[in-house]
């Protein structure tokens, strides 16, 4: 019989076997077997300790079950088996049950262990209470934590794509769309009087580096001009941004005047200006900067990156000047000119273009020898407009070759209609030779291999004879070497149906003697200054009629009529008939007017 | 608004994990609502899911004791799950204290408790990359940092490669995995069997076809197709609580109840 006054005398190994075997399986516990036989042995002595201790303190149970839920055996499984196999086997295994309890003296050890079974019971339950909402805290903060990391990286990365989508990929620069966007915030709502200033920056000489050694030594160009605008960017605090290609900008807040944005532009040209060297080369770039300067109250920020780019087109355009200033007026005049040229089209299909006549003068006589075709807009905004603004604009968008035809086909059914008008009949014809019709013909139109075609249907239309048209050309749409085709067949093609061909505004080029002798030509118009005498340094008078005498002997050598245009006084008539020439034209005999009066007028005379 | 494809992934509460529900199968309460309600569905589908869950678990631990006793000292546990009871890097670090262990999983939030877990622990870390492209995870900077991959590497697989359908290719996964090792390595696998319990395993299948964890139970040779390079350690692919049984009566008399057949090769 054990003596329960001993207790390290009690043999637990038989219960421990069995409550390993009654918890095993239970739940999962990372101990070797043979460390969770040895585990349960611990607890196994600390309720034997308990039970026979003087004074009984039931609480051991309770922290016997602390620790077997902490060792992970805590499923309900584990706390229903071992109640089981305590009651079954604890007293027998441990050889105390043989004790009496009705024994005086004795403690009544069944009664102790029910009471530590319950304690055990309400140790096991607190703390598997308390592991599970330990546990379900930690998985809500890892949930959390795992939340707030995948929004981190969600902000980054959407961080990284703001960063792209306002960055320049090869020089890692603020793009047009940063710029842009800061821009529209400085004229947003701006301080009153606050002013700014935009300068464009474009690389001179960067195509011919970039077409020569390559885009890669291209790309090399923008990552060095790059650099040394973001040296500029740091040191300054302006924002500087690629805007694309060659382009860069630098948006300069708050200036006082425009001499604050100038300096922006004459450091930076400066700076550009150290030489690029790749591969032993010394690259020849070099920075043109437009700069807009202005208040930033009422500004649109189009309106802004319009005119900064404008002024550094001029500046390129310029092709000497480092920067220049956006000029309003200029742009203005630009703008004009590019509403008048989108609006000619219309204007052609509406019939808006018109023709004026001048005459042309037989000086020997005064008969009228022609009249020269000059065209007219009638335009809805601007009135009557001459060909000095608009001709210009038509050859720049090729609009002159469909222009050109229908002022052609004009000026020879009217000039046609000259001859049938009833009231030219009371007075006789001046001269043997009804008057012909001089109308100008631009380089395009010369070009267009259809010309000759063309305007031989438009005399077939008219019904006007060949001999009775004059087609006016100048010296460098037959001579320009940059002139296509062949001009001077086409001259001869056009000779060939008879009509006239005269070389308008001879002697202002840079005339080729030489290839006069060779032209299918009937006819020189002298430029005006030949008779003001006024271009450049004041010639004298005998020295200007010698000349002038010389040029018309040099025309009729060649069998050509010699027309002098810019005819104003008496005494210009005069020396033009003192010096041999055939026709004259200008106020004195008569200024343009439109058809329907030079109607009334086509029988002279013209003195 | 849709996510954008840049954007990475978001942390969706309302879907129950793999590694949750797995912890709810082993008595843990590293666990959600959404978790419990999937997993009270498997089990009443198949009530032994709990007991393959901890046969599973039971085999991580002596697989890792007998690698820590044949030397290796670096693992990689690829589907580790919610990192309690008993850890690889428990269990290996008390046996020899120098042993280094990487975590991964795809579940960010098993991947967050495993990091606060490891706090303090320099020689153990939690990844969160997909075992899908083995390359990502091998090329991870953490992978690279904690372990050498010119010295053998115990990787252990457990529970994951029947969430990977064969269309998946998981045998070109395992294998280009199995190429990156340095002889010497080890290659642990558990995955579920339909063996034992073909109807109902079948009806798992089927159960589990239309939720985002489709199931692909594998047959004795598919398994032992994954030791392609390696060479099985002796018992082979068994049931788990064959393989090396601490005692007698850890083995009941229907270990294909555990429905989890597991391996053990190494790398010649």
């Amino acid at each position: 019989v054990t003596d329960p006054a001993h207790p390290a005398a009690l043999d637990v190994a038989p219960f421990v076997r069995a409550w390993t075997r009654a918890v095993n399986g239970t739940c999962h516990v990372p101990m070797t077997r043979a460390e969770k036989s040895e585990f349960l042995r611990g607890l196994a002595e600390r309720l034997a300790v308990a039970l026979v201790a003087e004074p009984f303190d039931a609480t051991a149970g309770y922290w016997v079950a602390t620790d077997l839920v902490a060792a992970d055996f805590d499923a309900p499984e584990a706390l229903g088996r071992t109640i089981a196999v305590v009651n079954d086997r604890f007293l027998t295994d441990l050889g105390l049950a043989e004790t009496d309890p009705h024994r005086s003296g004795q403690p009544n050890l069944r009664a102790r262990l029910t009471d530590l079974v319950q304690a055990f019971a309400t140790g096991f339950a607190r703390a598997r209470h308390d592991r599970t909402f330990d546990a379900q805290e930690e998985i809500r903060v890892a949930a959390l934590t795992a939340r707030f990391a995948a929004e981190r990286e969600l902000r980054a990365s959407e961080a990284r794509f703001r960063y792209a989508a306002t960055h320049d990929a090869l020089t890692q620069l603020p793009n047009r769309a940063l710029f842009t966007q800061r821009l529209d915030e400085l004229v947003a709502g701006p301080p009153p009087g606050a002013r700014f200033g935009v300068c464009f920056i474009g690389l001179d000489g960067f195509q011919a580096v970039k077409n020569s050694l390559g885009p890669y030594v291209g790309d090399n160009v923008l990552t060095v001009v790059a650099e040394r605008l973001r040296g500029f960017a740091a040191e300054s605090g302006h924002l500087v941004a690629r805007l694309g290609g060659d382009e860069f900008a630098v948006l300069v807040a708050e200036t006082t005047c425009l001499d604050d944005a100038v300096k922006v532009a004459d450091r930076v040209a400066a700076l550009l200006d150290e030489p690029i060297r790749r591969g032993g080369l010394e690259l020849p770039i070099s920075a043109r900067v437009g700069v807009v300067e202005q208040p930033a109250t009422g500004t649109d920020t189009v309106d802004v990156l319009r005119a900064a780019d404008m002024t550094l087109h001029w500046v390129k355009a310029d092709g000497k000047a480092r920067w220049m200033v956006f000029d309003p007026e200029r742009n203005a005049r630009e703008v004009a000119r590019y509403r008048l040229s989108a609006a000619m089209p219309t204007a052609l299909n509406r019939g808006e273009f018109t023709l004026a006549y001048q005459p042309l003068v037989n000086l020997g006589d005064g008969t009228l020898a022609g009249l020269e075709a000059l065209a007219r807009w009638r335009h809805p905004d601007h009135g009557l407009l001459g060909p000095e603004e608009f001709v210009g604009l038509a050859e720049d968008t090729g609009l002159i070759v469909p222009l050109g035809i229908s002022l052609l086909e004009e000026a020879c059914r009217q000039a046609a209609g000259w001859l049938a008008a009833p009231n030219s009949a009371p007075q006789p014809l001046p001269a043997a030779h009804p008057p012909y019709v001089s109308v100008n013909l631009a380089v395009r139109q010369l070009r267009n291999p259809g010309l000759v075609g063309e305007v031989a249907a438009v005399l077939d239309r008219t019904g006007l004879v060949p001999h009775r048209l004059q087609l006016e050309i100048t010296e460098s749409a037959v001579i320009d070497p940059a002139t296509d085709g062949d001009p001077v067949s086409t001259l001869q093609a056009l000779a060939d149906l008879g009509i006239r061909i005269a070389i308008d505004d001879f002697g202002t080029g840079y005339s080729n003697l030489g290839y006069l002798p060779t032209l299918p030509i009937h006819g020189i118009k002298l430029a005006r200054y030949f008779l003001a005498g006024t271009r450049g340094r004041a010639v004298a008078e005998p020295t200007a009629d010698a000349f002038l005498a010389n040029l018309v002997s040099l025309g009729h050598t060649l069998g050509l009529t010699v027309t002098a245009e810019g005819v104003e006084t008496a005494t210009h008539a005069r020396r033009l008939r003192a010096a041999g020439c055939d026709v004259g034209q200008g106020w004195y005999f008569g200024r343009p007017e439109l058809a329907d009066r030079i109607a009334n007028r086509v029988s002279g005379p013209w003195t | 608004m849709d996510r954008p494809e840049w954007a990475p992934e978001g942390i969706d509460m309302e879907q129950f994990s793999a590694a949750r529900v797995y912890d709810y199968m082993l008595g843990g309460s590293h666990n959600f609502a959404v978790d419990r309600e999937a997993a009270r569905r498997g089990l009443a589908a198949m009530p032994d899911l709990a007991i393959q869950a901890q046969a599973n678990r039971a085999f991580l631990h002596r697989a890792v004791r007998y690698l820590v006793e044949a030397g290796v000292r670096q693992f990689l546990d690829i589907g580790s799950g919610i990192p309690t009871r008993g850890n690889v890097h428990e269990v290996a670090q008390r046996a020899a204290p120098e042993s280094r262990v990487l975590y991964v999983d795809i579940d960010p939030v098993a991947v967050a408790h495993s990091r606060q877990i490891l706090i303090g622990n320099e020689r153990a870390t939690a990844i969160q990359a997909d075992m899908r492209t083995p390359e990502a995870v091998l090329a991870h900077p953490d992978v690279r940092k904690l372990l050498n991959l010119d010295q053998p590497v115990a990787v252990l697989m457990l529970a994951l490669l029947h969430a990977i359908p064969d269309e998946a290719d998981p045998y070109g996964m395992v294998s280009r995995l199995g190429d990156a090792l340095a002889p010497g390595s080890y290659l642990v696998v558990a995955q579920a069997s339909h063996e034992s319990r073909p109807d109902v395993w079948a009806q798992m299948v089927e159960m589990a076809r239309h939720t985002p964890y489709p199931l692909s139970p594998r047959s004795r040779p598919e398994i032992e197709r994954f030791f392609t390079g390696f060479t099985l350690v002796e018992p082979g692919v068994v049931w788990a609580p064959l393989w090396h049984p601490e005692h007698p009566d850890d083995v009941d008399d229907d270990p294909g109840r555990s429905s989890n057949l597991v391996g053990v090769g190494r790398k010649m």
